[in-house]
Order: C-alpha cells, then structure tokens, then sequence
C-alpha cells in the first residue's frame, strides 16, 4: 500500500539518509503511516509544513526539488476540494486551488507555486519569482483579508508555458486613495511594508487589480516561460 | 507549537544565526529582540544572519531583516546578511525592495572577515 512513509520515503532515498529519515516520520506521528489515498487536505497541510522544514535541514542540497517532489508524490492523488486536474494532459492545463487561512499557508502556497513552476519547466530564476509573488499575495490574504484563496493555473500553447496567479479574498478592500499611494511606494502598512503588491507588479508579465471598499480584492496575473 | 526560537551562536565577539526555518512574526520578533540582548550581554561587534537555506525572501521578510540590521545599528553593532542566494538577489531586484539597513558578504568567512577589519 503507498503510504506516506514509502511515498516521501522513495523521494528522499539516497539524499538522506535512512536514520534522519526515521527522525522526520516520527515527527509527523500517525499521518507517517496514512496512505496517501486517504489524507485530507488539512493532512497535507501539516505534512508538508513539517517536510519543508525538515528537508531544508537535513538536505544541504536540491532542497527545493525534494520538497517540490514531496509535494508531488503527496499531491498527486490529493483530495478534488484542494487540487482538480482540470482536463487531461493533452490539453496541458491544470488548475490548483490553494485556501489561504493562517501564516503557515503562506508557506505552503509558496511551495505548491514553486513546484508547480518547475513542473510545467518555467526557468529556475523565474520559479523563484513564481514563489515570491505568490508568497507576497498569500501574506496580504493572511493580513489584510484574514482569509482567501490562491489559484495557480498552468497553461501551455505555442509560445510555451505560462503560470496564471489569481489571489481572492472578500477583505475589506483597497481604497482608491490607498491604491495611489500603494502605486507610488509611498504606502507603510502597520504590519507589513506595504510594498507586497507594487513588488508583484513589477515581477510579472501581466497584472489585473479588482478591488475596492467592501468588495474584497481579486489579484490576477501571468508569468510566461522563456522561449 | 514547536520551539519558538532560533539558536544564536556566539563566535569570538560575533553572533551567528543561520535561518532554517519560515521566519513568522513571531518567530522574527523573538529573534530582534533575543539578538538585542545577547549583542549587550556578549559585547558583540557584528550579528550575521545566515540566509544560505532561504529559497524565497519576499518583502516582508525584507522588512525583518532590515529591521533586525537597524536596532543591531542602533546599539552600536554591525549586521550582515550572508548567503543571499542569486535567484533571491535577482528578484529582490526586480521587485525594487532595498536591503539597505544590513550589511551583506557573500558567505560567513567573508563577513567574519569584514567585521575584523571593523574590530581592527
């Protein structure tokens, strides 16, 4: 049966060795033996957390690609309410829906972009990139919003793969006014630096803004491979 | 919750700390403020933060290190950021985000060196 244990177990096999292996499984207690078909999406959740900060510990090298790939084997028969293959491979599209609660799903969102970037062969600069607007949406859902989504769609035609980002809330929104200053670099939050969703701008290909008072805010935007 | 904190290793009159782990508020708050005492209590001349682990660093996570880069300054110590990784610099760059109130060296022996030259 593939349980977490021989999933994850094959993925780190050769990179870390089996003693500090032993150490990460009993670390994540019961769900170690859960098989993989079984796990809600909270269990992955809290799987990964752990994984991503274990592997980073103990692997000194290719890091990324083994979370990235802990992810995958843990993901690929995730439950329809967090991931949902949108149509087959041929037409090379899939969509991943990811709920933004709490700041430990920053984190997670983050890595689900980042591997996602890597699988659909963006280049490793642009993976990072990926990660980082990513990472910046989901703290802004987290801090200003309490809670949302971020959906990461994959999409291939023949100028190659490209990424679509859309951040959802139903916050309070973006003032006008706010927005101005935000735009200018001018804005300081009280928490953050206020500078999250100028610096997404700036890194993507495309960007769309719908927000306002009361109506929550919607981020979409693009990131296209190099051809 | 895990352990809330993160080690600082002392070096002759250098605190070390190298990031392992997704640097939350709180997390990023009891590391100021740890940093804070351990640079009065060790006398210390230079704090490095090692960042050679951190795939990704958003602005926020700027915001924490200039932060902890400007009350080390302020008493009197010298922050350095150490292991920046070039995909990270890149998109620092590309996001217009300053790393302006912390010192940076390529890797540790490098900033030990420089914070040397400072002590001389």
């Amino acid at each position: 049966m593939k349980t977490v244990e021989t999933e994850v177990g094959s993925v780190l096999a050769g990179t870390i060795s089996a003693i500090t292996q032993r150490s990460i499984f009993n670390r994540l207690g019961g769900l170690a033996a859960r098989p993989i078909q079984q796990l809600t999406p909270q269990d992955r959740l809290a799987i990964m957390a752990e994984l991503e900060n274990s592997v980073r510990l103990f692997a000194r090298r290719n890091s990324v690609e083994l979370i990235a790939s802990c992810a995958q084997v843990l993901g690929a028969a995730g439950e329809p309410a967090s991931s949902k293959d949108t149509g087959a491979e041929s037409s090379g599209a899939t969509e991943k829906r990811l709920p933004i609660e709490q700041e430990k799903d920053i984190a997670t969102a983050r890595l689900e972009a980042w591997s996602e970037a890597v699988r659909i062969g963006l280049s490793k600069f642009t993976s990072v990139k990926v990660a980082t607007a990513v990472s910046e949406l989901a703290r802004n859902i987290v801090f200003y919003a309490g809670r949302g989504t971020v959906e990461l769609r994959s999409l291939r035609d023949d100028r190659g793969p490209s990424l679509q980002i859309v951040a959802t809330d139903k916050g309070p929104g973006i003032e006008p006014r706010k927005l101005e200053e935000i735009w200018a670099g001018t804005y300081k939050s009280q928490r953050g630096m206020g500078k999250g969703l100028a610096a997404v701008k700036k890194l993507v290909d495309d960007f769309h803004l719908d927000t306002g008072p009361g109506r929550g805010t919607k981020v979409t935007c693009l990131f296209r491979g190099e051809r | 919750m895990k352990d809330d904190s993160l080690p600082i290793i002392q070096i002759r009159n250098c605190l070390l700390v190298s990031i392992q782990t997704e640097l939350h508020d709180r997390l990023a708050l009891g590391l100021q403020e740890s940093l804070m005492e351990r640079v009065r209590s060790a006398d210390a001349k230079g704090v490095i933060l090692d960042v050679s682990a951190v795939e990704v660093i958003d602005s926020y996570i700027t915001r924490i290190l200039n932060d902890i880069g400007k009350s080390v300054r302020f008493m009197g110590a010298e922050c350095y950021i150490v292991g920046i990784r070039p995909a990270v610099a890149m998109t620092l760059i590309e996001m217009g985000v300053e790393l302006d109130s912390v010192n940076t060296a390529l890797n540790l022996d490098l900033a030990l060196e420089k914070l040397e030259l400072l002590q001389s």
